[in-house]
């Protein structure tokens, strides 16, 4: 494959030229050799004719775009065709057109299709990790901004109302300060008003009475990767939201709980009768909030220059994580003075302050290569506040305690790659430095954090076990739960991906009932398939044990004595394996659970590995590709092949009225019969036969021996990889997933994905060095992440930006 | 720490005027200023659609076959709230949306009438905010409201699902009635609360000016992303002067704050709040469309209110006809169509009253049912927006898709298409034809 590039090359001029005559000598080849036999005006295959075609315009954009998909993925001139062009003249092809594209539709809402998460594999793995192409510009990311991700925003803004909870190495699970937000049983992700001096309330008040406030920042709900640059400003819609927020905030800094003074107590048994109803929560009398310099200013009489000055300096840092510069104190400053003049200190000061909730560094962060001298081909390596802001932001939302990489900064300890290498390795060893960035790559890397999201019809659901009542609450509680396992993986830092594919450790939670359904899916349901083979398993303690005769007065002492039996029963009977406590990071507030959880016990415990093989077993993951009805084994074997083998399939036409016959008594294989054998398999052969052999999962991804009164067939197919040897038939879902774990491609395409996701853009041909450069830490380091991202991060891709002459 | 009383006094300047107003994604060419002149023609167009599907035999009067003129026929249990009204009717079946990816929702595709779905961004304008580009402008065009449950209109004070001003260009419904109220009504506030109004107003100016400041030497890509935000301040700093120009309009047509607003029993409450907010903006002639969103474009919603238990995503598991719980919605939906109504009845305009040169079209997010391939898509459409539709009739569409319909109303209003968001390479896929839909139009 390298020397078919290099000779490509050498035959090749490196961009096709873009003539006003029309396709000009450039493309009209292109077209001519391995186009227009099919496509010409008298052939018209598929009914599409390429002859007299012209230049991008917006009118013939869609044919283009096809076109575009096309070569790019390899998918015209067809396979079974001998004469196919080198991979660089589809490249070089594919490269004109989206610039055409860009060009034709700028007046038309844009082209930006290529640009898109999803469309990063149309750049072909061999031209990646084949031998460097001679004559490439030195690799570099466009001067941007970036606006903040939403929980980036929640963080910041709930370091300014929450007590900090410090690292805890026995308890690597539990929420602390940095870790993201986590989102509650209900899969809302919110940050609480008055948690640190919650002290009770009656029935379920909490859950009507309790304040909070999501971030208003809108984001993508696209599959996989999300958070591209490009794809995100802030609207007056969020801007509104977010000074109302904002508002609320500095009066919660100030003032702590809006509540009445009968809500505030030392002892919940002391609250008056007519104050215990369901809608009053109650504080502890104790303040417990951080103490800023807001509180500290208002607490005392007057306002100060000197005061107010430490006010905005110390929002203005929380915010943004730098110090304001002399410009924008005084200009803050200003505005806040002027506030108060207005209207007193009472509510001149918390509307002063608001405007540095949307001062544009606290929304969005600088890439801009500021301050910096471009070199010869145009690149600017980021230097100063960027550099710093930018290397904390591959890893956290906030700032850490011990801000290393801004001591060096002041020191002048951060200019060199070799510098920003140091902090980078020095961040990812310090597991204190809580690195919620990292978990968010994985979130969209495999998507199974969109389970939840996914709907499921109440029949169905409960046709196959599931309870309606309590189904979303055990999905969201198992996606933390997966958060978990992952977090467990990473701090090991060996063959990361491929443990991730290939572990038999699951989390579970064991405190739970088969009504209640919380984590059942998987577990309860697991004993029931254990029991029901016969295989061993431990036994389970009998309630018999407790002889203690019951009396109206050990009523209580009996249930708990109950409960802790079941409790056992649960974590340490359910598998033949033993089962150990591991903690779960999960909202502070949940329904039914005061006073507030900051994180909860669960259990690892392993599996049987012929049932249950990694993530893409785990119930999540297949409730995240699957539908409100059934299994969706096309978006399963999609994921597969975009996410592990590097390919991708061209969007569904929009003329396809994409339908699977509905025939109650059939399987899903069997229904999606219809797919083979014309037009549709051209894409269908790519994605079915790795998606099918997760059947024997029924949808809520429960382990199932028979399907629609037969028994599963779990066969599969590996077809059309790219790598030599990973081809071939495939007896279940785990023959798959251990050659795919094995397979070089599949690292090489995961290197591909964590480069988009720290780089905030698709790779180009120009990152083919770093990619390979990435790749050879990750392999020689046996599967590190830490490696590997040592590495993209001191690459040029991440140091410099393309600066406008 | 906080007094009721003051709590609903700074809510005329609070949260939604926190920072000047409201949420719009381009403004009104109009000033708004003075009496609303004599006109003819049509001015305004009200969206209302129901979440969890519109079922064809709710709306259909039983025994109707074919298109006829309604006379003398009555409409069924769920609609009877309108039978006042019928002969302003006209009942719409037989139309389509299989393209628009319904599922759960169409989300962007119920208006835009193009592909849409969970998670999908619009691809187009949709067809309330063409229509308010279209008719005579206002301050603000289009004004979305969504109803929900409390805990969801409170989590997500707004919301966007529904409208959009262009591809991936969402625009955003008020789910909040505070926040709403505040950005209407915020600057006819008097005494420490004007003050108050003034001071917010003059502190975004200075934001503005700051994001200005800090877009200087931006590349030109990053230039144009941020420049939503510095416009988004425009915008904000414009509608603030705009609407202190016609503050005698809003004092006259501003609802009343009460106990609702801050306190409500039932999320009914801040229904009824959010459709009175709504009205008193056509009134105002602060917007020329509304587009009400009953459960906000998506696919939950809570009507305990109404003594429904039962909430969310259930209720569209429900078979809709004769079904006592839709049956209520529905009622509730009618109730404040009859309200609206009313309302535009009762407010003078040109040699008639509002209503005259209204047209509300009544219909769902998500075509016929929950679960559903758009292959029915019911409307009822109220009023003849100066005597441009028919009314009084039930006509009965044969397989056209819901763009068609979209079609007529840019025609209705003055401003034909050929095809609403259809490219004419899959309109006969989709059975769409040039040009209005026959026998709705006068």
């Amino acid at each position: 494959m390298g020397k078919a590039l290099v000779a490509a090359a050498t035959l090749f001029p490196l961009s096709l030229v873009r003539g006003a005559e029309g396709l000009g000598s450039a493309v009209k080849p292109f077209l001519e050799n391995y186009c227009l036999d099919c496509h010409s005006d008298e052939a018209r295959k598929g009914a599409v004719s390429l002859e007299g075609l012209s230049e991008v315009t917006a009118d013939n954009a869609g044919l283009w775009k096809r076109i575009w998909e096309q070569v790019a993925l390899k998918e015209m001139p067809p396979r079974k065709k001998a004469n196919q062009p080198a991979l660089l003249e589809r490249w070089k092809l594919s490269n004109w057109i989206t610039e055409g594209l860009e060009s034709a539709m700028r007046d038309r809402g844009g082209f930006r299709e290529h640009l898109r998460p999803s469309k990063g594999n149309h750049l072909d793995h061999g031209l990646l990790f084949g031998l460097p192409v001679a004559g490439m510009e030195p690799a570099a990311t466009p001067a941007r901004l970036w606006r903040i991700h939403p929980q980036e925003q929640l963080v910041r803004l709930n370091d300014l109302i929450c007590l900090k909870r410090a690292y805890d190495a026995k308890r690597p699970g539990l929420w602390t300060h940095g870790d993201q937000v986590p989102s509650n049983l209900e899969g809302e992700t919110k940050v609480y008003f008055g948690l640190d001096q919650y002290l009770g309330s009656f029935e379920d008040a909490y859950s009507v009475a309790v304040s909070g406030f999501s971030s208003p920042l809108a984001m993508v709900r696209d599959r996989g990767l999300r958070n591209y640059p490009y794809l995100y400003s802030v609207n007056s819609a969020e801007a509104t939201q977010i000074a109302a927020i904002a508002e609320k905030v500095l009066r919660y800094m100030a003032c702590g709980p809006a509540a009445e003074p009968y809500q505030f107590a030392d002892d919940i048994k002391t609250i008056p009768g007519p104050y215990r109803n369901a809608n009053l929560i109650f504080y502890q009398k104790e303040m417990k909030r951080p103490v800023t310099p807001l509180l500290t200013l208002m607490n005392e009489p007057g306002v100060s220059d000197e005061r107010l000055a430490a006010v905005v300096g110390f929002l203005f840092e929380a915010l943004t994580l730098r110090p304001p510069s002399t410009e924008e104190a005084a200009l803050y400053l200003g505005i806040a003075k002027k506030s108060i003049e207005e209207l007193g200190k009472a509510e001149g000061v918390y509307l002063g302050l608001v405007p540095i909730f949307l001062d544009r560094d606290a929304l969005f962060r600088s890439e801009l290569g500021s301050g910096g001298k471009p070199d010869g081909q145009g690149r600017v390596m980021l230097q100063g506040d960027e550099l710093a802001l930018a290397i904390n932001a591959a890893f956290s939302y906030i700032r850490p305690e011990s801000d290393h990489v801004r001591r060096a900064l002041a020191e002048g300890h951060l200019e060199t790659r070799q510098d920003v290498r140091r902090e980078v390795d020095r961040i990812l060893n310090d597991d204190s430095i809580r690195k919620p960035r990292v978990l968010q790559f994985f979130r969209e890397y495999f998507d199974y954090d969109r389970a939840p999201g996914i709907c499921k019809d109440r029949k169905f659901l409960e046709e196959e076990g599931g309870h309606y009542d309590t189904y979303y609450a055990a999905m969201n509680s198992m996606v933390a739960n997966t958060d978990c396992l992952i977090e467990l993986i990473l701090r090991e830092d060996k063959n990361v991906l491929q443990e991730l594919l290939t572990t038999n450790r699951v989390v579970y939670q064991p405190y739970t009932s088969g009504a209640n359904f919380r984590d059942g899916i998987l577990f309860l349901t697991d004993i029931a398939y254990y029991m029901a083979r016969g295989k061993p398993w431990a036994p389970l303690r009998s309630e018999a044990e407790i002889t203690t005769p019951p009396t109206d007065e050990n009523r209580l002492f009996i249930e708990r004595q109950k409960r802790v039996i079941e409790q056992e029963n649960l974590l340490h009977h359910i598998f033949p394996n033993p089962a150990e406590p591991i903690y779960v990071r999960q909202s502070p507030f949940d329904k039914g659970r005061f006073p507030p959880a900051m994180g909860a016990l669960k259990a690892i415990t392993t599996v049987d590995p012929a049932e249950r093989l990694g993530i893409l077993t785990h119930p999540v993951w297949l409730v995240a590709h699957s539908d409100a009805m059934d299994n969706h084994a096309v978006l399963r074997g999609r994921w597969i092949r975009e996410r592990l083998l590097g390919d991708a399939v061209p969007d569904i036409p929009i003329t396809v009225d994409a339908k699977l016959p509905v025939e109650a008594e059939s399987t899903l294989r069997h229904r999606m019969r219809v797919l083979h054998g014309h037009e549709c398999w051209r894409c269908h052969q790519k994605m079915d036969p790795l998606g099918l052999p997760f059947e024997m999962y029924n949808q809520l991804g429960m382990v199932r021996d028979r399907d629609h009164g037969q028994a599963v067939d779990a066969s599969g197919e590996i077809a059309l990889s790219g790598e030599a040897g990973l081809d071939g038939p495939v007896s279940d879902p785990m023959e798959m997933i251990r050659k795919l774990g094995a397979s070089e491609r599949v690292a090489q395409v995961f290197v591909r994905h964590v480069f988009r996701f720290w780089m905030g853009r698709n790779e180009t041909i120009h990152d083919a060095v770093i990619l390979q450069e990435a790749y050879q830490a990750y392999r020689d380091h046996h599967g590190s992440m830490r490696a590997l991202l040592g590495s993209l991060l001191s690459s040029d891709a991440f140091l410099y930006r393309k600066v406008e002459p | 720490m906080t007094n009721r009383r003051a709590w609903i006094q700074g809510m005329a300047t609070g949260v939604g005027a926190v920072l000047g107003t409201g949420i719009f994604p381009a403004l009104g060419q109009g000033t708004g200023e003075g009496v609303i002149q004599s006109v003819g023609g049509p001015r305004r167009v009200i969206f209302f659609l129901q979440n969890h599907g519109f079922d064809p035999l709710t709306c259909l009067p039983k025994g109707l076959e074919e298109s006829c003129d309604l006379d003398g026929v009555a409409l069924e249990k769920p609609m009877q709230a309108l039978e006042p009204y019928k002969s302003r009717m006209h009942i719409i079946t037989g139309l389509h949306g299989r393209h628009t990816n319904p599922g759960h929702s169409a989300y962007f595709g119920a208006l835009g009438a193009y592909r849409g779905g969970t998670g999908v961004p619009p691809s187009a304008a949709t067809i309330d905010y063409v229509l308010g580009q279209a008719l005579p402008p206002t301050i603000l065009p289009p004004l979305g409201i969504g109803m929900e449950s409390l805990d969801s209109m409170r989590a997500r004070p707004t919301l966007a699902t529904l409208s959009a001003s262009g591809p991936n260009q969402p625009v955003p419904m008020y789910c909040d009635p505070n926040l709403l109220y505040g950005a209407l009504f915020g600057s006819i506030a008097e005494g420490a609360i004007q003050q108050q109004f003034r001071a917010r107003s003059q502190a975004l100016l200075e934001v503005e000016r700051m994001a200005q400041w800090k877009a200087k030497g931006l590349p030109q890509s990053e230039a144009e992303r941020y420049g939503t935000y510095v416009r988004g301040f425009g915008e904000l700093n414009g509608l603030n002067e705009k609407l202190s120009r016609i503050s005698e309009r809003l004092k006259r047509f501003a609802p009343k704050l009460d106990e609702r607003y801050l306190r409500p029993a039932f999320e009914t409450d801040w229904h009824d709040a959010l459709l009175e907010i709504g009205i008193a903006a056509l009134q105002a002639n602060l917007t020329n469309v509304l587009t009400i969103a009953s459960g906000c474009g998506e696919y939950f919603g809570s009507w305990k209110g109404l003594g429904i238990s039962e909430t969310g995503h259930g209720l569209g598991h429900l078979e809709q006809p004769d079904n006592e719980i839709w049956t209520k919605i529905r009622q509730y939906n009618c109730a404040m169509l009859v309200k609206l109504i009313k309302a535009l009845e009762a407010t003078p305009e040109g040699a008639g009253s509002m209503m005259d040169h209204s047209l509300i079209v009544y219909s769902s997010n998500n075509a016929e049912k929950q679960h559903s391939e758009g292959a029915a898509w019911p409307f009822v459409l109220i009023g003849n927006a100066g005597g441009r539709f028919k009314t009084g009739r039930y006509s009965h569409v044969a397989e056209r898709p819901i763009n068609d319909l979209y079609t007529t109303l840019l025609h209705g209003v003055g401003a034909p298409v050929d095809r609403f968001n259809m490219d004419k390479n899959l309109a006969a896929i989709h059975q769409s034809r040039l040009g209005p839909i026959e026998g709705l139009l006068t």
